[in-house]
């Protein structure tokens, strides 16, 4: 189990990368909600593990915090990317194509002839 | 990169914890809020959406315990907790945080010192310019490690090796003389160092000052890189042959007996009668490669201008003149250099088959004395270390013991963590945090204490020396070294004493210590245990001290009691410091000692006066003997193929004076004496080493070699073709107290020919009320003559055998008393203790009828256990240690009874008493106030 919550945390701290991305500054909730509906809900986010993988992720210095007012004047913490977080980003995002493209060779039958 | 930043940043989350907990705690609760309106959004009532929201956020604790992990360091965090709390719980017991620090900074007070001096002598680099590229050369042979070297030798070396950019020579020093200066006043006497008897020969009252004066070749402080107070300092050009004769004055002499005059820079000093410009000042405390700060520096060749010897001697291969130290050039390292040097040993032992017979080189670092050790100053430096570490040993496992019974009160404390979920690591680190910090305070204070008792020492020492032996500079400075190995003995001692009672304590019955069953019969069993092997081991360490002290200080005592064979204790010993070399023409020098000898000899309570080259504890000569004729299968000492004998020159009354009984056949006459005859009187020894079981009488010895013999600048070893034996004396020990001497000879003195520097008179009482008046004496005959005088039994004091053993004995006995008195105080804590614990089941007994006593029996029964098995360990050891001290021991048995038996009995009866006094208490209890203890 330690393993598979290791796995998940780095593609956690991915997944909220391109949240923060696709949709700019958001809040924990939010982000949470989004990576669940973007999954198809096939991920149940726990958002125990949300926030140390947050406070990770903003001391490496990839997203950077703030305190603002949400949309039902509720004061939340919002989240922003960083330039770095960009890049961060954009490197990740290549590095899983390539595995996926390399697995997916090996994983489907019937193209080694060709 | 990022891995650090993260790191700095969760350092800087250690602190303002509370500002961030209380952040978290707003976030999280804003997005529960967040998630409950959604969740009305979609139409559950208030009640559902709150409770499906709690649960999909999961355990908020453990998520605030998360983000709180992953904010700060645990490590530190977890370590700044058990600080904080250790201090708290310092604090609150201050009575035994005093006693536990007190005790340890004792033993790591003493340690450092050790260590410190250790490294002030030793270990710290030479003050020089760039001591680690310095080398020191040194000659061996077999059976000699740390060899001098004579002067050509020297500059073969100089001259012909590639390894050094300066090979320079530190020769002997010696003492000279000089009219400008004035009189001596009498020396303050030695505190401490007389009262345990060492009594050094004093200066008389009113002879002349002498003055050291160290001998170095002119490169030797361009080499190291000194630079001059005032003036300047000696250089190459004053080693010339017809160079004008220059000194360089130390600092400390300059400010001692100059008053720090500046118009001393070019002026003009005599000594021994020759003028010397001072051509400048070193700085204070000076001391290049030497352990102590001489008076003056001088070039080598000056020593024949002031007569000390002649250039032929200092030019031959087989005087010894002193110990060359080299600046290795750069990219050169020892080993190439031994390895050069090894060749050119191999040359000389091709050139002079006879000088340099198995002699060959050996290069070592010059950056401090430590490769310059030889053997026996080991064995000293391993032996002081050992009896403070078993001084730390007692210090640690008492206050292992005392934590032990601390932690015994806190048992329930401990209990209530353990059931509350407490890791039993966490419990131990955290205990063991408490025990370092003790071991922390208690260096903190024992480095200063350190520095304050090795002052102590030295001024003492200081004090005991006669000051124109030099001034031993020992810069005691604590630094960082020594700080850190103090606080590495620290830690060491705290985990040494705190890890065992930390896991004893942990182990705590949780049961039995939440219903405070703490008097039970077995329950403390386990403990005690652990005690009692602390109080054993205390108890071995402080025999072994002890009984090591008994036994050198019995050892050195019987030293004085050791016949000599010689009359000791009425005769004073004279030694003049060569006024040979105040250019006194030979006339002089002897018309000066006859006048001497006649004045000497015609005071009051003087008998007779004799003189001799060498007289009983003033050195030894020794010379190559063969006999005349006799078979060669005679064999030699220590591998050389000629057997020597030691010899001394003396006057026919020799015999008389020291009460020397002549068994065999006579004395020398005095026409004999006068004439240098052929003649020779041998030692018992000799005659059966030569001629065992024949008589002696008539057979004829060849002394010495025509081409001379090895010898020490300024005296000529004797030569006597075919000298006839005409009396045999008995064996003496006048060279090592603990044998008689092997082989000795004693040649004729001729008063009118040959001049000696030893005078010995034979006194009708103490000799000690006289030397004053000697020295009166001595000043009226000339007033520029410096003469050292002492009664000859305190001559002793200055074998080194005699100075180790009773240094050592009363160091052990010094360190064996702290620790008993550590030791006791802990047998006194455990069974007072001990009484307390079984408070109920004392009761218990005594309420089914024991008596008072019987119990008081019982409880001194139990307590003195582990003493008596300390005390029989402490035997078996010290058993093992006195075989290795034998040789120090002057003959005292190893196992001598008196040292063993009183020993053991003193410890045993002051345990008993530290056992007894608590355990009274016990005999107080009244069984209905004990029964109801809890």
């Amino acid at each position: 189990m330690g393993e598979r919550a290791d796995v998940w945390q780095g593609t956690l701290a991915l997944m909220v990368l391109k949240t923060l991305q696709a949709l700019g500054p958001l809040h924990g909730y939010g982000i949470a909600r989004r990576i669940e509906q973007t999954s198809g809900d096939l991920l149940a986010v726990n958002y125990g593990t949300l926030y140390p993988a947050l406070l990770k992720l903003e001391q490496e210095g990839y997203i950077s915090s703030e305190w603002g007012m949400s949309d039902n004047n509720r004061k939340a913490k919002y989240y922003k990317l960083t330039r770095a977080g960009r890049k961060q980003l954009e490197k990740e995002a290549r590095e899983w194509a390539q595995t996926t493209e390399i697995l997916a060779r090996f994983l489907s039958p019937g193209k080694e002839s060709a | 990169m990022r891995k650090f930043r993260a790191l700095l940043l969760r350092l800087g989350g250690l602190f303002r914890r509370s500002r961030r907990d209380e952040e978290l705690a707003a976030e999280m609760e804003s997005h529960l809020q967040m998630h409950v309106e959604d969740n009305l959004h979609t139409g559950m009532n208030p009640a559902e959406a709150r409770r499906e929201a709690l649960i999909k956020l999961g355990g908020i604790e453990q998520t605030k315990e998360m983000v709180r992990e992953r904010r700060g360091l645990p490590i530190l965090d977890v370590l700044l907790q058990d600080l904080r709390f250790g201090a708290r719980m310092l604090r609150k017991n201050p009575g035994f945080t005093a006693v536990a620090v007190l005790t340890l900074a004792l033993g790591i007070g003493v340690n450092t010192a050790i260590f410190t001096a250790f490294d002030a002598l030793v270990l710290r680099p030479r003050p020089v310019k760039d001591p680690d590229s310095l080398a020191a050369v040194f000659r061996t042979t077999p059976g000699e490690t740390h060899g001098w070297f004579s002067y050509p030798d020297y500059i073969y070396y100089r001259d012909h090796s590639r390894s050094f950019s300066d090979l320079s020579l530190f020769a002997f020093g010696m003492a000279v003389t000089s009219s400008d200066l004035p009189t001596t006043g009498p020396e303050a006497t030695p505190r401490i160092a007389g009262a345990v008897g060492f009594r050094l020969p004093q200066l008389l009252q009113g002879s002349a000052q002498p003055i050291m004066c160290f001998f170095v070749s002119g490169n030797y402080f361009p080499m190291l890189g000194a630079t001059p107070l005032l003036g300047r300092i000696l250089l190459p050009e004053d080693d010339q042959a017809n160079a004008p004769p220059v000194v360089l004055m130390s600092g400390n002499y300059w400010q001692r007996r100059f008053h720090s005059d500046p118009q001393v820079v070019g002026s003009v000093l005599h000594l021994n009668g020759v003028a010397f410009t001072v051509v400048g000042v070193t700085r204070l405390d000076y001391v290049a490669t030497a352990t102590s700060v001489p008076d003056l520096w001088a070039p080598i060749p000056a020593k024949i201008v002031l007569g000390v010897i002649s250039r032929q001697e200092l030019e031959n291969h087989l005087m010894a003149a002193g110990f060359p130290s080299g600046r290795l050039k750069p990219g050169v390292s020892l080993f190439d250099a031994q390895a050069e040097l090894n060749v050119l040993a191999g040359q000389l032992r091709t050139q002079y088959p006879e000088a340099q017979r198995n002699m060959s080189v050996s290069v070592v670092s010059g950056r401090n004395s430590l490769s310059g050790l030889d053997p026996e100053s080991w064995a000293v430096v391993a032996a002081a270390m050992t009896a403070v570490a078993l001084l730390l040993l007692i210090a640690c496992a008492n206050v292992a013991s005392l934590l032990l019974a601390r932690a015994a009160a806190r048992r329930k404390e401990i209990a209530v963590r353990l059931a509350l979920g407490a890791g039993r690591w966490r419990l131990v680190r955290q205990l063991l945090t408490e025990s370092i910090m003790i071991a922390l305070l208690a260096g903190a204070l024992g480095l200063p204490l350190a520095t304050w008792m090795l002052h102590l020492l030295i001024v003492e020492i200081a004090s005991a020396l006669p000051s124109f032996w030099g001034t031993i500079a020992l810069q005691i400075s604590p630094d960082i070294r020594i700080f850190a190995y103090t606080l590495l003995v620290s830690c060491m001692a705290g985990i040494a004493f705190g890890l065992a009672p930390a896991l004893q304590a942990s182990k705590s019955d949780v049961n039995s210590a939440l219903k405070e069953e703490g008097s039970a019969f077995g329950r403390h069993l386990s403990r005690s245990w652990l005690r009692g092997i602390l109080i054993a081991e205390q108890m071995a360490a402080c025999m072994v001290l002890l009984i090591s002290s008994a036994l050198l200080l019995r050892g050195s005592q019987r030293a004085f009691k050791v016949d000599p064979g010689f009359e000791a204790w009425r005769v004073a010993y004279l030694e003049m410091y060569n006024p040979a070399n105040l250019h006194y023409s030979q006339s002089r020098l002897l018309q000066l000692n006859r006048d001497l000898i006649q004045r000497i000899a015609s005071l009051p309570g003087v008998q007779s006066v004799a003189q001799a080259s060498r007289g009983p504890f003033g050195g030894i000569r020794w010379v190559p003997v063969t006999p005349v004729n006799a078979a060669p299968s005679t064999p030699g000492t220590n591998g050389n193929e000629l057997p020597v004998a030691g010899y001394s020159f003396v006057t026919p009354n020799y015999f008389d004076t020291l009460s020397i009984p002549i068994v065999r056949g006579r004395n020398f006459t005095p026409s004999e004496a006068d004439g240098q005859a052929p003649v020779v009187v041998i030692s018992e020894a000799t005659a059966h080493r030569f001629w065992p079981g024949e008589d002696p009488l008539g057979q004829r010895l060849k002394i010495g070699s025509e081409k001379g013999t090895t010898s020490f600048p300024g005296e000529k070893g004797p030569f006597v073709a075919s000298g006839e034996v005409i009396g045999v004396a008995r064996d003496v020990r006048s060279m090592d107290l603990r044998k008689t001497d092997e082989s000795y000879l004693y040649l004729p003195l001729s008063q009118t020919h040959q001049w000696t520097s030893t005078l010995l008179a034979r006194t009708e009482g103490d000799p000690t009320p006289l030397l004053p008046v000697i020295g009166q004496e001595v000043r009226r005959v000339d007033a520029n003559l410096p003469v050292m005088g002492a009664p000859l039994a305190t001559m002793i004091s200055m074998n080194p055998y005699f100075v180790v053993s009773r240094i050592g004995g009363l160091l052990a006995s010094i360190v064996g008393m702290l620790g008993l008195l550590l030791a006791c105080m802990g047998v006194y804590g455990m069974v007072s203790y001990n009484v307390a614990q079984r408070t109920r089941e004392i009761g218990i007994r005594m309420a089914l009828g024991a008596q008072s006593v019987q119990v008081l029996r019982h409880v001194v029964r139990e307590g003195f256990q582990p003493i008596l098995a300390g005390i029989v360990i402490g035997i078996v050891a010290s058993a093992g240690v006195s075989r290795l001290m034998a040789a120090t021991l002057f003959g005292l048995n190893p196992m001598d009874a008196v040292s063993f038996s009183g020993v053991s009995l003193l410890l045993g009866a002051i345990a008993l008493l530290a056992t007894w006094l608590p355990a009274r208490q016990a005999t107080e209890v009244d069984p209905i106030v004990a029964l109801r203890y809890e």
